[in-house]
């Protein structure tokens, strides 16, 4: 264990070395054009990493909310094309909240809430009808873990997506976020255990999201660095111009603001409440998205712009990323309302003291 | 480069705790008219009565009148002396770096004469970098000293030293023996030279609203003794960049914007706030909770014995573009004409931001000298 962090450094390592393996630039390219990657899903499974914070007893790898997002960071890092945030921290969490089985394969939720959906319980049968867009991976998940308020209490429907009809559609970066449509779908429903509703759901998928992103925009800081250094014009490393130098430092600096806010964040998750963390690492990592992209693209030119070069698996996963799990406006309007309440006497205790303060 | 998060122990949430208590004891607010950063008003008082309770010099040793503090205590009490909008310019620039070098570089008779006078808040330092013909390119200075019996004779000028014609000292990059084979770096040397000294003339570069910082100040024939040469001779050059490295990446870097918000909000009082403006607080305490994570790990590293140069210089690069981006937000969407002389005290603040921020972005090394700091280190390359 690393003091500061909390992190298991084997997990680090391990998932590292993995995905340095089985996530290179083809791998990801072809996963892209065929809209899954089982061999890169099976090597990350059997490893456990899918099901890490997710306790051993209940069908999961045991570790802490803090591995998992370590591994999610890598995930990003390395554009790795699977559902690792879907099948652990959110499809996995609601499942083994709510007492249901944790598949063998991968396992998706319902990002956007089910507001469309109308569900009926009957005994521990949920009937389910209505459609749900931009659902990730839900073309190859064994599992959708389907989160519905029913009389005020939040209940998860396992479904089985075979029970559904799937028509694929994909994200900037080409990964699958299906439509999935509910025809009165049935499945085996149970309620909750207290702490697991859809506002938390909201923000551990911000959080999760928040994780990839940091990873993402690190990895590409790093080919920026290497490339900038790399590339002579006028005689010398175009890293040794002023104007490039800017660009190297705003995509350094948001790689840093990105990873402190979602580690940060990540640590009080794992505490306990951590509402104003994960709201400010999910808007501190979208806006990073923005502005790293932005300057890591411009400092490598038009070889940035082409699929040839791997910029894009992570600027196009970022833009796409910003966007899922609340956007800016969320998060702004969120963290503005906590904000005010604090009154002017409360607002600096509230960025020294987050969540704590809020309570 | 690498941030590693960090928090604070009860120990030092304790002290966060002493420093709120005395701050609002002190400067109520509503007593005072809040200081923008470290750009604060110089109160002799006021630095005597933080020295009292240890907190100017505090992570200088015991044995020199310090408190043998961490670099993270230290971040705790400037973090909230500034976000209060404390008149901390009196003791600010001793405390912040001239303490550290004269402990670090210095003989310990000037340990002894200056260091527990810099602890009790007595003493003020100014900064002796730039010259006319030297600002970024620093290692360019032509200021000379040249040696005579027991000491030193200077000739040349400095200019935008900020306090000299209130403070009592300043350390002074000089140059002490000539250029050899075109390396500017060597044969430069520090010295402490008193503000007061014969044939030392200190005159005001009215700032662009008229008051009084920065000056010229102008050496003729100026005698400075032997024993006032700080560290070795020769070595300024990399005394000077030790010493630059501590006032990078503190919260004097991102805090100078905040009283000037939290006013916006106390004259508001929460209600009358669009939404636009409700979500733009949103923005700022995110961004401030993000950027302070930055710079309290660069302070904590430094604790373990760190010189985090590369990432100091990022956090001061971003930190002071997003003092700017705060004042630019808060005039895009505040509809008012805001004036110095406005009844509104946050109307006041936000006309004195917007007038003198352009200047956080260039003092103690512009953003464009960091850029090639960081950079160089990104790629690993000596900075």
């Amino acid at each position: 264990m690393t003091e500061a962090t909390g992190v298991d450094q084997l997990i680090t390592e391990t998932a590292d070395r993995l995905f340095t393996q089985i996530c290179d630039h083809e791998a990801v390219q072809n996963a892209e054009a065929v809209g899954a990657a089982p061999e890169i899903w099976s090597a990350f499974a059997e490893t456990g990493f899918p099901w890490i914070s997710i306790d051993e007893d209940l069908g999961g790898s045991g570790g802490t909310l803090l591995d998992a997002l370590e591994v999610l960071r890598l995930v990003g890092y390395h554009a790795a094309p699977i559902p690792a945030a879907e099948t652990g921290v959110l499809g996995g969490w609601l499942l083994a909240n709510s007492g249901h089985e944790i598949p063998a394969g991968p396992i998706t939720v319902l990002p956007n809430g089910t507001s469309n959906i109308e569900a009926s319980l009957s005994g521990d049968q949920m009937t389910l009808t209505g459609t749900c867009v931009r659902v990730p991976w839900a073309r190859i998940a064994e599992r959708i873990a389907v989160l519905v308020e029913v009389d005020g209490q939040s209940m998860v429907a396992s479904v089985d997506p075979t029970d559904c009809v799937i028509q694929p559609m994909s994200n900037m970066a080409g990964e699958p976020r299906d439509t999935v449509c509910f025809e009165g779908t049935k499945a085996p429903a149970a309620p909750c255990v207290a702490g697991v509703n859809p506002e938390a759901f909201r923000f551990r998928g911000a959080l999760s999201r928040a994780a990839l992103m940091a990873g993402a925009i690190e990895k590409m800081s790093q080919l920026t660095v290497t490339y900038t250094n790399d590339r002579i014009q006028f005689g010398r490393p175009v890293a040794r111009f002023q104007a490039v130098q800017q660009h190297l430092v705003w995509g350094a600096q948001e790689a840093a603001i990105a990873r402190m806010a979602a580690e940060t964040a990540g640590r009080e998750a794992n505490r306990g409440s951590a509402f104003f963390e994960i709201a400010a690492a999910k808007l501190i990592t979208n806006q990073a998205a923005a502005r790293a992209t932005k300057a890591c693209h411009q400092a490598h030119g038009a070889m940035g712009m082409t699929q040839e070069y791997p910029l894009h698996h992570y600027s196009r996963r970022l833009w796409s990323w910003r966007k899922e799990y609340g956007g800016d406006a969320e998060w702004s309007k969120w963290l503005g309302n906590a904000a005010i309440s604090q009154g002017a006497d409360g607002l600096y205790a509230l960025v020294t003291g987050g969540s704590s303060v809020l309570s | 480069m690498r941030f590693t998060p960090t928090e604070l122990t009860a120990e030092e949430l304790d002290l966060q705790q002493q420093v709120r208590d005395f701050l609002l004891e002190e400067l109520p607010p509503g007593s005072h008219e809040p200081c923008l950063g470290m750009a604060a008003n110089k109160d002799k008082a006021f630095s005597l009565k933080m020295a009292e309770r240890g907190w100017v010099g505090m992570a200088l040793p015991k044995e020199w009148g310090g408190s043998d503090r961490t670099a993270v205590d230290r971040f705790i009490v400037v973090e909230e002396m500034l976000r209060w909008g404390a008149p901390v310019g009196h003791h600010w620039v001793a405390d912040r770096q001239t303490g550290n070098v004269i402990l670090k570089f210095g003989t310990e008779e000037q340990r002894e004469r200056f260091l527990p006078a810099i602890c009790r808040g007595e003493l003020g330092f100014s900064i002796g970098m730039s010259e006319p013909d030297s600002g970024s390119d620093l290692a360019s200075v032509s200021t000379k000293a040249e040696q005579t019996t027991d000491g030193w004779i200077i000739n040349g000028t400095k200019i935008w030293t900020s306090g000299a014609h209130e403070n009592d000292w300043f350390v002074c990059l000089l140059r002490t023996s000539p250029i050899e084979d075109g390396n500017k770096h060597a044969g430069l040397s520090q010295l402490l030279i008193d503000l007061k000294s014969p044939g030392l003339e200190i005159s005001p570069i009215p700032f662009l609203d008229g008051s009084h910082h920065f000056n010229e100040v102008t050496f003729n024939e100026v005698f400075v003794p032997d024993t006032n040469v700080v560290g070795d001779l020769g070595m300024g050059w990399h005394q000077n960049t030790t010493e630059m490295a501590y006032e990078r990446g503190g919260p004097d870097r991102w805090l100078s914007p905040f009283s000037t918000v939290e006013q916006l909000l106390r004259e508001a009082k929460g209600t009358e706030l669009e939404e636009t403006v409700s979500d733009l607080f949103g923005e700022l305490v995110a961004r401030w909770w993000g950027i302070r994570n930055l710079s309290l790990s660069v302070a904590r590293l430094i604790d373990t014995g760190e010189a985090p140069s590369i990432e100091s210089s990022l956090v001061k690069e971003m930190g002071t573009r997003y003092e700017q981006e705060v004042v630019e937000k808060l005039v895009h969407l505040i509809d008012i004409e805001y004036s110095p002389d406005s009844d509104s005290l946050f109307e006041r603040l936000l006309a004195q931001c917007v007038v003198t921020f352009p200047g956080n972005t260039i003092r103690g090394g512009t953003i464009e000298i960091l850029r090639s700091v960081a950079s160089k280190g990104l790629k690993g390359l000596p900075a």
